[in-house]
């Protein structure tokens, strides 16, 4: 199906930011109200209705594919949404975990000010992801891509009257706009070699044998700028800086889906553009494994260790999301689509949890008015229904049964000791460090729930508008990890539409 | 028409001055200029593409660049905001100062 017109999700998200930052600005002269908030929660809700419209109108078509051309202009001269499956499963997760960061910072947020660019931003911010999930071609990639960048600078950077986020929200801007320049120049070499930005010309007309050297460049160029995105050690510094410095459900959108996001790009342009003409080199597609898996073992391996030591909660949780993109990337590196399934389940499981200890370690931490771990010894005997649902994600998190965190992981390492893919010791190590990781997380709740050092008698449980999002996605999580069948049979059917479906996604843009 | 080659040189030597820039300048002014360098770099690179491709100029790529030129404005004027924060926080430009949190 063909449209000329801009996807349902993103008008809504886009517009939302704007009459939201207007409403902010009119209740700032006028008369305080909660407007903004419940526009932003009303918005990021219609959002989330126009991703079941896109989910219906893509499965409704003959290839799975939905192609909405920007103002009736077609490719390749123009930009363009193409949409699979899998830019659907994308959108699905980021609105839901959007959705619940929403609802949180309702009262988490109340005490700041500037509260109508605040869910401006994170609107926008939402905005880019999806523009980038949906994005067809590189123009449109780039301009969502930078949207999403620019709001998340600002939001790590909100609270700007303290040193910390200024500092760490300065440190992610340099390393985040560098990669983001990076991808800008791999692109260029890849219109050098194509002759255009659309992704499906230039998985079509590049070809390795007359490009050498140049397309080699181009995949180091897009691998180091999508790497810092998606925070691939060694180019991980900037994450643990900025993730505990950002208000906590900036944390839980950054580390939930911000991160994955760049882990998408990465995926689809190298599954579109290098994967395909990577099978005419001699070993090609098997180089390209090999260095999947290796900065694979490095991530998970480093995050998992460096975790060990962190005494700030925020901060070991942080350390975490680069040990958990490190068992993502064993998808990526198995290069089959079984694998590519187990990734993009663990993406929107590993969404829902990291987005949940994020959320339920901001109320605490709140309550506490410390990070530091040692110094909330106890405190969770007080706020007993927060600290259940921190146990239940990072339960999650290590990958126990019965929660959702072990069925993604079970298909992932599973999918590295597949016939043909022979990466065994990838799995050996995500097991190994899967053990490890267990370590941190049942410190967490061994410092939350031990006899308290100091006086918490008088903290009480958070507030209710918190709680629900807690509750709703601890729920989630345990509800996926025992009939996990409907999210696996979609994430299923969107990495076949990236591995099987891509002569539909080419053709669909070639014939027109 | 000048040799691709020129244009080539020229981009991976702004390329490698934007690095230079970012990795060793200690005036945060400075690194921005880095990024904006390596930027026009890649615009540089897809105006020069866009010339050779066809025997005409390819109008998809001036596109491109126009649009990065105005969304590599909003990328600067963004991080303007931040240094001018970071100056009222810790009264210096000096990326030095800023190592309370680990690089």
């Amino acid at each position: 199906m063909t449209m000329a017109f801009i996807p349902y999700t993103l008008i809504f998200l886009v517009a939302g930011a704007m009459i939201v930052l207007l409403s902010g600005i009119l209740e700032e002269r006028y008369r305080k109200t909660r407007a903004k908030e419940v526009l932003s929660i009303v918005f990021v809700a219609m959002a989330l209705g126009g991703t079941v419209l896109l989910y219906r109108d893509v499965t409704s078509d003959p290839h799975s594919i939905l192609l909405f051309l920007i103002g009736g202009e077609k490719p390749p001269l123009a930009g363009c949404f193409e949409i699979d499956l899998l830019s659907v499963f994308m959108v699905f997760s980021i609105v839901s975990l959007g959705l619940f960061a929403v609802i949180y910072s309702f009262s988490y947020m109340q005490h700041d000010t500037r509260l109508g660019e605040y869910y401006s931003l994170l609107l926008m911010m939402m905005a880019g992801m999806v523009g980038v999930a949906l994005a067809g071609d590189f123009l449109t990639f780039f301009v969502f891509w930078e949207l999403m960048c620019l709001s998340s600078y600002v939001l790590v950077a909100f609270r700007k009257e303290r040193w910390g986020p200024i500092e760490a929200g300065f440190k992610y801007f340099v390393m985040s706009s560098l990669g983001s320049v990076l991808i800008l120049f791999g692109m260029s070499l890849l219109y050098g070699l194509a002759g255009n930005v659309n992704f499906a010309y230039m998985s079509k007309y590049i070809s390795w044998s007359s490009a050498g050297i140049w397309a080699y460049l181009a995949f180091i160029f897009l691998f180091i700028g999508f790497g810092v995105k998606a925070a691939i050690v060694p180019l991980h510094t900037w994450l643990p800086d900025a993730h505990p410095e950002a208000p906590s459900p900036i944390s839980a959108m950054l580390s939930g889906i911000v991160i994955e996001t760049g882990l998408y790009g990465l995926v689809r342009i190298f599954f579109v553009v290098f994967m395909p003409n990577a099978a005419f080199l001699p070993n090609g597609s098997d180089m390209f494994r090999y260095v999947f898996a290796g900065f694979s073992l490095l991530t998970m391996t480093l995050g998992n260790i460096l975790a060990l030591f962190q005494k700030d909660i925020k901060r070991l949780l942080a350390y975490s999301s680069i040990g958990q993109m490190g068992y993502m990337l064993v998808g990526v590196a198995s290069g089959t689509s079984y694998g590519l399934l187990g990734m993009f389940l663990h993406v929107f499981n590993h969404s829902m949890m990291k987005g949940l200890a994020f959320l339920a370690s901001g109320a605490l931490v709140e309550r506490a008015e410390t990070r530091d771990l040692d110094e909330m010894k106890g405190l969770g005997r007080y706020m007993p229904l927060t600290t259940l649902a921190l146990a239940i994600s990072v339960l999650g998190l290590g990958g126990v049964p019965a929660t959702s965190g072990f069925v993604s992981k079970f298909i992932l390492f599973g999918s590295a000791l597949a016939p043909g893919v022979n990466l065994w010791w990838l799995a050996l190590a995500g097991v190994l460090n899967s053990a490890l990781s267990i370590a941190y997380y049942l410190r967490i709740v061994q410092r939350l729930i031990t006899k308290p050092i100091k006086d918490f008698s008088r903290v009480r449980e958070a507030p209710a508008s918190m709680l629900v999002p807690i509750v709703a996605m601890a729920i989630l999580i345990i509800v996926f990890g025992i009939y996990p069948l409907p999210v696996l049979q979609f994430a299923d059917s969107a990495s076949k539409a990236l591995i099987e479906g891509l002569q539909n996604y080419i053709s669909k843009i070639i014939i027109l | 028409m000048v040799p691709i080659q020129i244009y080539l040189t020229i981009i991976f030597s702004l390329l490698f001055i934007g690095l230079y820039c970012i990795a060793f300048k200690r005036n945060m002014i400075r690194i921005l200029f880095g990024i904006e360098i390596i930027l026009n770099a890649a615009n540089l690179s897809f105006i020069a593409f866009s010339a050779r491709l066809s025997g005409k100029v390819d109008l998809l790529a001036q596109s491109v660049v126009v649009i990065s030129i105005v969304i590599g404005g909003s990328v600067i004027a963004v991080g303007l905001s931040m240094v001018l924060n970071a100056y009222r926080q810790f009264k210096t430009l000096d990326v030095r100062e800023l190592r309370r949190l680990r690089w």
